[in-house]
């Protein structure tokens, strides 16, 4: 019989709406292409959204019980939400694979990997970051210390992937609030952002992780949260209204936002780029389908002179996976590889000659897959781009 | 692993095959309400050879399959507990566009739409726009079922825009139908009543009891210069119904949908409606819309904005015949629809129409007690005909509200199957209410089913053929 305290019970409703029409399936207005890197991995329907609902219509009805296999397939999303995008009713799919998750991880079932890099023990919740990396060495790529802690408008949450993965994108972030003028701080006590927590079930310590950091920032005093991270600006954005039914005390904005408005409204100069380039855009799941922001990256790409911008067959609302996205590189390697092949090979096939992306997670994806793939192209974050290529305005 | 799986497993790869409990229970049940049974085992070929094999193992072992394509019918397959589930979704290639002889040939696992698609790129599209779930639905599956296309009127059903197939029979042999039958000849896909009788008619809207659709030739044409639309509204079902059969003689619309219940669309005035599309050169286009606004105006039609009718055209969106976005509509409907769908003559959708809303008033009281609501009573007309939806919807939650729908569904389908209506796709729920009343019909039926199929391992039940 069914546990009346499973998350799963608590949205039937949305369940129970599903119509199994399998438009979770393809983006078959652009020909034979995938929608879902679990389905194109897992190859079963049960890697889908219309399989999960399936199976979460089996656990409501008492029909099956939670085992491996299901979390398995649960476990196996990238939290694209490609699924949701083009669901022909309109559902929150990705509040049913939450639920799922939840029930798993109270069950003990999430996956090996997944769950010992979160463990509280020599994991994140020992070390506050998702690379076990000593807490203390968080700000290491930091220039200038003076910078920490100080009263400031807006904080820069750096995110554990620029913090201790990609530093550059920490530094090319910080450079260019510097540049602008930007009154901002960071946090020497910033912890992981919550998402993580989310992606294995764990919505308790994801919900601590976030208070932990709204505090520490309403300690300096700011009123706005500047990210080049959207996972971490989704956290503080929507997860935490999600989560509390509140919304954050904060402006949480991601710095391609900021800097495009700035852009458009001729507040800063833009420098042309050499040599003439091609570049495609890769849409961060969490930054597009997630949050809406798929303007402000492209409005910024489009103002600097000399690059040409191709959009990729699937882009924008329709944009594949990288494989980044659900932590599924821990326990699902395979699919991430897959899936990162799969975007660089989509890049390429415009003739591309650069892919840029808003998101440290698909950077570092998209860099590791040119890398296997052996191609020429170059892979960075838009934040390295205008870092180089935005200038402040010469009064007079 | 048993046995079945290592056989399977040998024909496909053991990648292809699975009997876990999370991979099955996701092959129980189409859009509809009718839920199957729990197959044994899901196996996904990857060519006709494979498809043969499966189909001679299953002989061997006694064991029926069901074939699955995208299962986006609304009628129920009634699939047999213990089956082999047989998915034919990595059967997807485009093997030629043939533009010389205006077909395209498909693996039967293609995605309708996607196929369209890679016939836009150079100016060319499928003879029929294909069905209400184009974007996600098999051309195969369109196939065996014979579904209902948009563009019915002027394009024919989905059996219409067929060529040639290729198929598996009940005995793994394959066949080719037409001009592909001759294999000397290269088997060449141009001519679908070529080589003797019919073939192809022996598996369209069979359901897959007779074969299994493996290749699809599909007649393409070049896409019109002109898209044009027109959207009216009338005082009364049966002054609207009048205007439909006028406009059908004077062959003027390329898609004509009459809406006759359910909502009304969103601020229009009328109490039944009328959407028009027209599709052909610019100068016939033209003169067909001319046409069509004469009949309409002398109908009393009230012309409305056709901005509605072109989105519901281009997005293929069945909420814009309600001047509704989808969003709104479909949001709005946490239901589940227990769908009824038939041909009638088109003068007798008058009677049709009367007949459901007596029904509704009859049995106010219990739509009331379990949430019946009327999603639409919207008929696409043929050249000469009317395909009548009756798309009712009830809350899935409540099992009594659940078999209500069914029952409602068995109520109006046998009186309107006894009257004067044969429905399009039957599949399983719907076939009692029809194929007894088939007659000899249904005794040819049988018997070419037990000669063929003498061990009942296609699709058993179905059409309630093979038990």
């Amino acid at each position: 019989m069914p546990d009346k305290q499973r998350s799963i019970d608590r949205v039937k409703d949305i369940v129970y709406q599903c119509n199994r029409c399998a438009h979770c399936f393809d983006l078959s207005w652009l020909g034979e292409w995938n929608k879902c890197p679990a389905y194109r991995y897992g190859a079963f329907e049960s890697y889908t959204g219309r399989g999960r609902f399936f199976i979460a219509r089996a656990l409501v009805d008492g029909a099956m019980d939670y085992d491996a296999e299901i979390a398995a397939r649960v476990f196996a999303c990238t939290e694209c939400r490609a699924c949701a995008e083009h669901c022909f009713k309109y559902l929150r799919t990705t509040d049913i694979y939450a639920a799922m998750k939840e029930d798993l991880a109270a069950r003990g079932l999430v996956p090996e990997k997944l769950a010992a890099g979160l463990a509280d023990e020599g994991g994140l919740g020992q070390y506050h970051n998702v690379y076990q990396a000593p807490h203390a060495e968080r700000l290491a790529w930091l220039p200038d210390r003076a910078r920490v802690d100080k009263p400031a408008q807006v904080v820069f949450f750096v995110g554990c992937t620029s913090s201790y993965a990609r530093q550059n994108m920490a530094l090319d972030t910080y450079n260019l609030l510097t540049k602008f003028g930007v009154d901002f701080t960071v946090l020497s006590d910033e912890w992981c952002c919550g998402h993580p927590y989310l992606s294995a079930g764990e919505t308790e310590k994801a919900r601590a992780s976030i208070e932990h950091n709204i505090e520490a920032i309403k300690k300096v005093g700011a009123t706005q949260i500047v990210f080049n991270c959207p996972g971490c600006q989704r956290a503080f954005r929507d997860d935490w209204r999600q989560l509390t039914g509140q919304a954050a005390p904060l402006a949480a904005m991601h710095v391609v936002e900021l800097l495009a408005d700035w852009v458009t409204r001729g507040k800063i100069g833009v420098q042309r780029f050499r040599p003439k380039t091609i570049v495609t855009y890769h849409d961060p799941c969490v930054l597009g389908r997630w949050m809406g922001i798929y303007d402000a990256p492209r409005d910024l790409i489009k103002a600097i002179p000399g690059l040409s911008l191709v959009e990729m067959p699937r882009n924008r609302r329709d944009a594949y996976c990288c494989g980044a996205g659900g932590m599924i590189r821990y326990d699902f390697e395979g699919m991430a590889n897959l899936a990162g092949a799969e975007r660089i090979a989509e890049a390429q096939s415009v003739g591309a000659e650069m892919v840029l992306s808003a998101c440290p997670a698909c950077v570092m994806q998209l860099q590791q897959s040119r890398q296997r793939a052996k191609s020429r192209m170059k892979v960075m974050d838009i934040t390295e781009l205008l870092e180089q290529q935005l200038v402040p305005l010469i009064k007079g | 692993m048993n046995t079945l799986v290592e056989e399977l497993a040998a024909i496909c790869g053991a990648q292809y095959v699975s009997d876990k409990m999370v991979d099955r229970i996701c092959h129980t049940r189409d859009c509809g309400p009718t839920p199957g049974g729990i197959p044994a085992v899901v196996v996904r070929p990857r060519t006709t050879e494979q498809v043969s094999e499966i189909v001679k193992l299953a002989n061997r072992v006694k064991t029926p399959i069901f074939i699955w394509g995208r299962s986006t019918t609304f009628i129920g397959h009634g699939i047999r507990e213990g089956c082999i589930l047989m998915a034919l979704d990595l059967m997807n290639k485009i093997e030629k566009m043939d533009f010389e002889n205006q077909v395209v040939t498909v693996e039967t696992g293609a995605i309708w739409h996607a196929v369209d698609v890679e016939l836009g790129k150079h100016g060319w599209e499928l003879a029929a726009p294909g069905p209400g779930g184009l974007f996600v639905c098999t051309i195969g599956g369109s196939v065996a079922y014979n579904a209902v296309p948009h563009g019915l009127l002027e394009y024919g059903m989905t059996g219409d825009g067929v060529v040639a197939l290729e198929v598996v029979l009940p005995n793994g042999d394959v066949i080719h139908t037409g001009s592909m039958g001759n294999r000397a000849a290269g088997g060449l896909s141009f001519e679908r009543y070529a080589n003797g009788p019919d073939l192809a008619g022996l598996f369209i809207g069979a359901c897959g009891v007779f074969g299994v659709i493996t290749k699809v030739s599909f007649k393409i044409h070049r896409k019109p210069e002109k898209e044009c639309f027109a959207f009216y509204g009338f005082d009364s079902i049966d002054v609207a119904v009048d205007a439909a059969h006028a406009l059908q003689r004077r062959n003027a619309p390329t898609h004509l949908v009459g809406l006759f219940g359910g909502p009304k669309p969103t601020g229009v005035a009328g109490d039944a409606f009328l959407h028009i599309v027209i599709r052909d050169s610019a100068a016939s286009a033209a003169e067909r819309l001319a046409a069509t606004h004469a009949i309409c105006s002398g109908f009393n039609g009230i012309r409305h904005d056709e901005t509605a009718t072109e989105k519901y055209w281009v997005n293929h969106m069945y909420s814009w015949l309600r001047n509704t976005p989808p969003e709104v509509y479909y949001s709005d409907r946490p239901y589940t629809c227990p769908e009824a769908a038939m041909f009638m003559p088109t003068q007798k959708v008058k009677d049709a129409i009367r007949y459901l809303f007596d029904y509704e008033k009859e049995h106010a009281e219990e739509f009331s007690r379990y949430g019946i609501r009327i999603k639409a009573y919207d008929v696409y007309f043929s050249r000469n005909a009317a395909f009548l939806w009756i798309d009712t919807l009830y809350p899935e939650l409540d099992a009594e509200a659940w078999k209500y729908g069914v029952q409602m569904r068995a109520d109006y389908s046998e009186h309107l199957f006894r009257e004067y209506a044969s429905p399009g796709g039957i599949l399983a729920p719907l076939a009692p209410h029809i194929m007894p009343k088939l007659e000899g019909g249904f005794d040819f039926l049988h018997f070419l089913k037990n000669q063929m199929d003498p061990n009942h391992i296609l699709n058993p039940g179905v059409l309630m053929l093979g038990e």
